[in-house]
């Protein structure tokens, strides 16, 4: 029988269905084929008169038909006053709707950092929240103690956006009822156990402390650029962006937005450091072998990266 | 016989959430309102920010038009430092921009426009089974090719900044990136790809053979002149059109803006549509006449918006975004009303080829007034404008592979604004700084225009004044609302500034389950 699955977008710019859509083994329409997926709804896609949205969203509250899948996009708006009305349909708050669902569901999956953690809308005029977290805390809409019918706590897939393979991954796991390895924030181990330094191409500056100070010199941009590559976990270049590059290999910082404190409070484009070194160290290392260890790479490094092209 | 009826439709299609407020008597809608219902409070999450954040923020205002935000933000500041970005550095960011252009056209018209033609209502019509074969949801021949097609042309954006939706490759001065000689191959060869199936899907004729196009009789003939233009997607539609009397229907004031289209760069072989620094010109549309664009006509008028705000009208550099408290039916909508020159405007690609003095698009407003076909036909037949400028853009890139990137001096104090033109129109970033944190930012988007409430003179936004004189045939299914309303290709989700009206008690209902608020 065909799984249900019910997509809803709360206080978000729907930029994870259109990464979604980037997907191509397979594309949107392959994958709801291939797991037999009955999509009962997607605010982008669906042609479904009002009073048929109605009524199959009511069925689904009362159980009167299975809902499979829960897919949320976006941050959980509580504002005003914890009233939810900055974000309502036809008068019902979306939070509403949400945990209503939520409550019915075999699986919640959060898609993104802002259904997950509370993203962009966290500390704002919305007061937004994840499904289960707010940045760094449990709890969110749904509370700590939360599991859908399958047992599971919501599915967090964090990212801004979240990589259409690791939605689709997810949704493929889950369907052949393969076992999911969350993290200490229920995010799939599979792409959230790898740095997304794993993998850049710039790794061999980083090798050697070959910095960059300024935009387009190409050089490892941990040290001054702002980049969180070695902080934070993440596919990005495991599996590359539309199948082509990352952010960091082009020149851009990673921005860390897979962390539940994404959007960072401190400005992006720098690194906070103390006497030149970054504040927060690469996951896991100790700050004075760091310290031994880059002292000695900076004077290791060849003269090839130091006198380096930029657009090769 | 009076039959008068009230029908609040939730839109969906449309990037975000959008309430539409009808009233209907005799087969005709003679009152709109637009309403977003979702305030995300985005710009007020910007003060006292890093100066360079917005480049990474704004663009998470919209998922399907990330990179204008961000090249509107990246603008921003190439005024406040007053950087000057070179050359190759404009060619990629017009290329990256163009590129979110073609994705946004073809994927709004039919995954999002079109679909609304196999509603019921069309079921006698002689075209209905081709369009369900063509449109269905996820199953449509079409929605399947489109799904497939357009996410190949975002592969461009990658290479060139790393990601598409929610990179920040722009920043003051240029872009981040290098691309090499590779890179831009790569890039010309997935854009020439993109074109061919353009070509032969879309418009069912080669790009040149369409350009020839310049009057509504050469539209005619040209329909009629081969089969392929007849089935081709283009061809489809205007019979589509022409058979539900799509020319006839929703047109606005008939004003038009632009801030102007894609910065030229100094030296560059693309020849420009009209005067002025862009590839297409800015300027405000009315009555046969153009104006010259300045920026000091726009303002923002809250009289019909519940923001808690003294001063009703404001220019953007000092507009403020405190949702408010009050509750008078007056204030209905929490959306600004931006105006030019104190008139309502519409934007977007008709917008752009009225300025542009686009021959065909001129006679068509002439002919049928600037209705449903002429905004959808602007902006399903602009990436044939656009990608021959893409391909020589790339070219020159390739043919001197530097200087994408011009260092600036960061200021602590200033203030800059960014006004380009989105996929859907006319966008503005206003940026204000002091002692090195934003202490103002105001975005205001194209669907902020063309979804705007009244203003002060009772005024309609533009998309209201649409629908007011649309005839509808059932009342119960007023689809034709929802082919007024996505003509425009509302983006609700960038409308930053908007709130809903019904956080009112009296609309509130205790049900778990959505039902129709009070009339």
């Amino acid at each position: 029988m065909s799984k249900t699955v019910y997509w809803i977008q709360c206080g978000g710019c729907g930029g994870d269905t259109w990464s979604l859509f980037n997907g191509e083994a397979p594309n949107f329409v392959d994958l709801l084929e291939s797991l037999d997926l009955d999509l009962l709804w997607h605010p982008t896609l669906s042609v479904v008169r009002q009073e048929e949205l109605q009524e199959v969203t009511r069925r689904l509250m009362e159980g009167d038909l299975h809902l499979d899948f829960l897919c949320v996009e976006g941050t959980v708006i509580h504002g005003p006053d914890g009233s939810g009305m900055y974000d309502v349909v036809l008068g019902t708050p979306k939070k509403e709707i949400v945990a209503a669902l939520a409550r019915r569901a075999d699986y919640v999956i959060a898609v993104g950092t802002c259904a997950s953690f509370g993203g962009v809308g966290a500390n704002g005029d919305i007061e937004g929240t994840g499904l289960q977290f707010l940045k760094w805390e449990p709890g969110g809409l749904l509370g700590k103690d939360f599991k859908s019918g399958s047992g599971l706590p919501v599915v967090n897939l964090p990212g801004c956006p979240c990589h259409s393979d690791v939605i689709t991954g997810t949704l493929s796991a889950l369907v052949y009822g393969r076992d999911l390895e969350l993290n200490n924030h229920n995010s799939p181990l599979d792409w959230y156990g790898v740095m997304v330094h794993q993998g850049c191409t710039r790794n061999e500056y980083h090798e050697y402390r070959v910095e960059e100070v300024k935009f387009g010199e190409r050089g490892c941009l941990f040290f001054y650029m702002g980049c969180h590559g070695p902080l934070v976990t993440g596919p990005c270049n495991k599996i590359l962006w539309n199948r082509r590059s990352s952010k960091t290999r082009v020149g851009v910082p990673c921005f860390g937005c897979t962390r539940p404190d994404f959007p960072q409070p401190y400005p992006f484009f720098e690194t906070r450091n103390i006497e030149g070194i970054p504040l927060e160290l690469p996951d896991g290392v100790s700050r004075a072998h760091y310290l031994a260890y880059k002292g000695m790479a900076a004077a290791a490094a060849p003269e090839r990266l130091i006198k380096r092209k930029p657009g090769i | 016989m009076s039959a008068k009826k009230i029908q609040v439709i939730a839109m969906n299609r449309v990037e975000g959430d959008l309430e539409v407020h009808l009233e209907m008597e005799d087969g005709l809608i003679r009152e709109a309102r637009c309403v977003g219902t979702m305030f995300r409070g985005i710009e007020n999450l910007l003060l006292g920010r890093g100066l360079l954040d917005g480049l990474v923020i704004t663009p998470r205002i919209c998922g399907i038009c990330t990179t204008a935000q961000l090249k509107a933000a990246a603008k921003a500041l190439d005024v406040a430092f007053e950087a000057d970005v070179p050359d190759n550095g404009r060619r990629i960011r017009n290329i990256t921009l163009m590129v979110e252009m073609l994705q946004n056209d073809i994927r709004h018209a039919f995954l999002l426009f079109l679909p609304d033609f196999t509603n019921s209502i069309y079921r006698s019509f002689p075209f209905y089974e081709e369009i369900v074969n063509r449109y269905a949801p996820l199953k449509g021949r079409t929605v399947i090719e489109t799904i497939k097609e357009t996410k190949r042309i975002l592969e461009i954006t990658a290479i060139l900044g790393g990601q598409w939706p929610h990179s920040s490759f722009m920043v003051p001065g240029g872009v981040v990136s290098v691309p090499s000689i590779s890179d831009l191959a790569t890039c010309r060869y997935i854009l020439g790809t993109y074109r061919r199936w353009y070509e032969s899907r879309v418009l069912g004729c080669s790009l040149s053979r369409w350009s020839e196009i310049r009057s509504k009789a050469d539209l005619l003939s040209w329909l009629d002149e081969k089969p392929s233009h007849g089935k081709s997607e283009l061809g489809f539609f205007i019979r589509i059109s022409m058979s539900v009397g799509l020319q006839s229907l929703g047109a606005a004031h008939g004003n038009f803006l632009s801030f102007g289209a894609l910065d030229l760069p100094a030296a560059t072989d693309v020849a420009p549509l009209g005067q002025g620094e862009t590839f297409m010109p800015g300027g405000f549309y009315r009555n046969g006449r153009t104006l010259p664009f300045r920026q000091e006509n726009i303002l923002e008028d809250v009289s019909h918006a519940r923001f808690d705000d003294d001063t009703s009208v404001m220019h953007p550099f000092r507009g403020l975004t405190v949702p408010g408290t009050s509750d008078s039916e007056e204030k209905y909508s929490w959306a600004k009303a931006p105006r030019y020159k104190g008139l309502p405007a519409e934007t977007g690609p008709l917008a752009e080829m009225v300025l542009s003095n686009d021959p065909l698009f001129l006679d068509l407003i002439k002919e049928d007034g600037p209705g449903v076909f002429a905004r959808e036909l602007a902006r399903l037949s602009r990436p044939a404008l656009l990608i021959p400028v893409m391909e020589q853009w790339l070219k020159e890139v390739a043919d001197d592979c530097t200087n994408f990137f011009t260092t600036y001096r960061k200021r602590q104090e200033g203030k800059g604004s960014g006004l380009i033109e989105a996929p859907r129109g006319a966008l503005g970033h206003w940026l204000t700084f002091e002692k090195g944190k934003i202490t103002n930012y105001q975005v205001v988007t194209p669907t902020t225009w063309n979804a705007s409430p009244r203003d002060a003179d009772g005024e309609r936004g533009p998309m209201e004044e649409a629908l007011v004189g649309t005839p509808v045939r059932d009342p119960d299914n007023p689809v034709e609302a929802e082919h007024v309303v996505r003509s425009f290709d509302p983006c609700l989700v960038c409308t930053v500034h908007t709130v809903d009206l019904s956080g009112r008690s009296g609309r509130r209902t205790n049900s778990p389950v959505m039902v129709w608020p009070r009339p």
